[in-house]
């Protein structure tokens, strides 16, 4: 494998996980907002293995497969919860179904 | 390999950023699915086979299917579009856009700064990760586990439908 | 790992095994006094290992868990809340026509969870832990599923946990890719460097600390949260879950070196003003009972702050005193909320609370004891516990800290003591709320304990001092 500067992976990880924040900022449907978690969490993974390579320990890439493991059981409960959401409120955006004062 | 990384980052990149765009939920998960694929293939660039093969099975294998289900079932595709059109005004956009911009320049001027080591060397494969998870990580391993155990229990719980 | 490795997790190991026993017994043969029984058993026979345990520590167990007398004090606290939490739940419960025995198994995930994270000393088992605690609270909070603003408040609670675990996720990798270690001693060790990108990570890491304990300015939610959920979770949210990752900050960013600790100084100062002030401002307008008590835990978690930055042995024994009256305190009041609670209708607003003394002498006075800890005010452990805070930051010189404190406090009184007024005020009209027919005999129980608690540390606080020394400040 030739040589891939450390800094531009954890930029483009940076990226990514900017892109995932805007994302939920300017999403109002809680649907995006979801996809927008997971785009975030797969960067900060993607940091993980790019740190781990740095320093070519194998830890990186099991902390990755941790993160995999927390998105799966977060994306569960969550896609589970946006149904119900929907069942209860008829809508996904964030601003109408809020019953509780902000 | 490294025209590979820059290739596959520009498309991860350009891919995420029109996720933000789309209107149509169908479409913004096939980008999503379209970044976390180029994302495998840097991982692959890094000398990471395992994850890279671990995020095409899982994440866009699995965890995308679950939103593309989501979909079906709630039907956002076309009809969903003229809705999210009318949320996606101008002056919504500005503000978190402008911020955004300055933040990541911000850290890619940070991250510049620092000189970093050149990644290279031997691919780290399936078997030293495979030592690392059944030797240090054993106990992270079986709070993995509890986790998807509970992920597992509560979705279960909230999917049934309430008695009423 | 050896067997004397694997003892020394006998805690751990027995909730986990209860909460699979758990989720068996429902899957076999759904009954809700089962499930509460073996969780209970489960949960006593964790707390009375710890003492077992003891002797085997301080324990290095693999580089992700560590087990001392710290964590074992702490998870000790951690287990006697889930015991609570499991008692008052299950008279909630029982006013409900759903599957109550999930709750429990997510309850007892929830412990091991918090468990864990009190107890690890790498980035692995930190996140991990956080992870379950707060995924199984996904669940718990969203549990009545068929309420709406329960549903609301999952979501909410889901997406900011979601967030703040990829700030955490991404502040840890920027430390990774600095250090080459995962583990908090390599960390602490070459946290020495001033570099930038190390300063960001940190940063992010704070960020999502933040979120987790609910500080200004990092609430948005939380209020929304804890109205939207059932009274019993909500007392454990705002227990368990800001306890156990309170326990963590202090563990290991302490002895973090000189140069950083400049900076993140003012970071915290200005997080623990801004909470102790907007918390109890913030209280003020309220009118709803769990969102007043929602931004009361922030004021207080500002107060805990205060202890956290003075650190040395004075800042723990304060921390670990005042999470023990905060756990005996919250508990008690979200108890309070509990029992004259239903699934569907919960006794939110202040309304509900009115002439309570007159229906309910018992259940009023306990509350105004929590009310009167919560404030600070004598006989109780609350105010012993503000005294070692002060103790602690007058050894500090934390001036301007103490002086907020002061002054935070007495704004405090003002809405604690609106509540306890309407207890105590006589009722026009004697309106009879449903669901408030008999009164869960294990509930009482459990709420007179708390309270009798209370009172007894703010008199003789000794005890318990002694074992948090024991324990606890011997890690400095």
């Amino acid at each position: 494998m030739a040589e891939v500067p450390t800094q531009y992976g954890i930029i483009l990880a940076a990226i990514l996980f900017s892109l995932g924040v805007a994302g939920i900022l300017l999403r109002r449907n809680i649907f995006f907002i979801l996809l927008f978690v997971e785009v975030m969490l797969n960067a900060a993974g993607l940091a993980f293995v790019v740190a781990g390579a740095r320093w070519g320990q194998a830890d990186g890439q099991v902390m990755f497969i941790f993160v995999l493991a927390t998105a799966a059981a977060e994306v569960a409960i969550g896609l589970g919860l946006l149904l119900r959401l929907h069942h209860q409120f008829k809508t996904l955006n964030v601003d109408e179904a809020s019953d509780l004062r902000g | 390999m490294i025209v590979v990384f820059y290739i596959a980052s520009g498309v991860a990149i350009l891919s995420t950023f029109l996720v933000i765009l789309q209107s149509n939920a169908v479409h913004a998960l096939l980008y999503a699915i379209l970044s976390l694929l180029s994302v495998a293939i840097v991982f692959f660039s890094l000398g990471a086979p395992l994850v890279a093969a671990l995020e095409v099975i899982v994440y866009a294998g699995a965890i995308m299917v679950l939103f593309v289900f989501v979909v079906m079932v709630l039907n956002l595709g076309p009809g969903a579009e003229g809705q999210e059109r009318v949320w996606l005004q101008p002056r919504t956009w500005t503000g978190p856009v402008i911020l955004t911009l300055v933040l990541v320049g911000e850290l890619i001027y940070i991250f510049l700064a620092r000189p970093g080591l050149a990644l290279g060397g031997p691919a780290i494969g399936p078997q030293e990760v495979s030592l690392a998870l059944y030797g240090p990580y054993l106990l992270g391993v079986e709070l993995a586990s509890i986790l998807l155990l509970a992920g597992l229990v509560g979705a279960y719980h909230l999917g049934r439908e309430p008695s009423d | 790992m050896t067997s004397a490795d694997i003892l020394s997790l006998l805690p751990l190991l027995v909730v986990a095994t209860t909460g699979v026993v758990v989720m068996l017994a429902a899957a076999f043969y759904r009954n809700h006094r089962l499930s509460l029984v073996l969780t209970l058993a489960g949960l006593l026979v964790a707390f009375i290992s710890l003492p077992f345990v003891s002797p085997l520590t301080p324990r290095q167990v693999t580089p992700l868990v560590l087990v001392d007398g710290y964590a074992l004090f702490y998870m000790g606290l951690i287990f006697a809340a889930s015991f609570i939490v499991a008692l008052l739940a299950y008279g909630y419960l029982e006013k409900w026509d759903g599957n109550p025995e999930e709750l429990y198994v997510l309850l007892l995930l929830a412990t091991l969870g918090a468990a864990v994270l009190v107890g690890s000393s790498h980035f692995a088992s930190f996140f991990l832990g956080l992870e379950t605690l707060s995924v199984a609270l996904y669940a718990m909070i969203a549990y009545n599923r068929s309420l709406r603003r329960g549903i609301e408040a999952g979501i909410k609670y889901l997406v900011l946990a979601g967030v703040t675990a990829a700030f955490l996720l991404f502040g840890m990798a920027l430390v990774y890719a600095e250090t080459g270690t995962l583990a908090f001693s390599g960390v602490v060790a070459a946290a020495g460097g001033a570099s930038l990108q190390l300063m960001v990570g940190l940063g992010m890491l704070i960020v999502g600390v933040g979120f987790k304990l609910g500080v200004v300015p990092f609430h948005m939610w939380t209020p929304d949260v804890y109205q939207g959920a059932p009274a019993p979770v909500t007392g454990l949210l705002a227990s368990m879950s800001k306890g156990a990752v309170f326990a963590l900050l202090l563990r290991y960013f302490t002895p973090v070196p000189a140069l950083e600790r400049q900076g993140l100084v003012w970071v915290f100062t200005a997080i623990a003003i801004l909470s102790m002030l907007g918390g109890n401002i913030l209280a003020l307008t309220q009118d709803n009972v769990k969102r007043i008590l929602a931004y009361s835990s922030i004021a207080h978690l500002g107060y805990l702050l205060v202890a956290f930055l003075a650190s040395g042995p004075a800042g723990q024994l304060a921390v670990a005193f005042y999470l023990v009256a905060y756990f005996a305190t919250t508990l008690s009041a979200f108890g309070v909320v509990t029992v004259l609670s239903t699934p569907d209708d919960e006794a939110e607003s202040l309304q509900a609370y009115q002439g309570l003394y007159y229906r309910r002498p018992w259940l009023a006075i306990i509350f105004t004891i929590a009310l009167l800890s919560l404030a600070g005010i004598p006989p109780t452990a609350g105010l012993v516990g503000k005294i070692f805070i002060a103790a602690a930051g007058v050894q500090a010189s934390l001036w301007l800290l103490l002086i907020v404190l002061v002054l935070a406090s007495v704004i405090g009184v003002f809405y604690y003591m609106r509540i306890v007024i309407t207890m105590f005020r006589r009722p026009e009209v004697e309106a009879a709320r449903p669901g408030m027919v008999g009164l869960p005999r294990a509930a009482s129980v459990v709420l007179g304990v708390l309270s009798v608690i209370l009172v007894g540390l703010g008199i003789y606080p000794v005890p318990v001092m002694r074992i948090i020394e024991r324990t606890v400040a011997r890690l400095v």
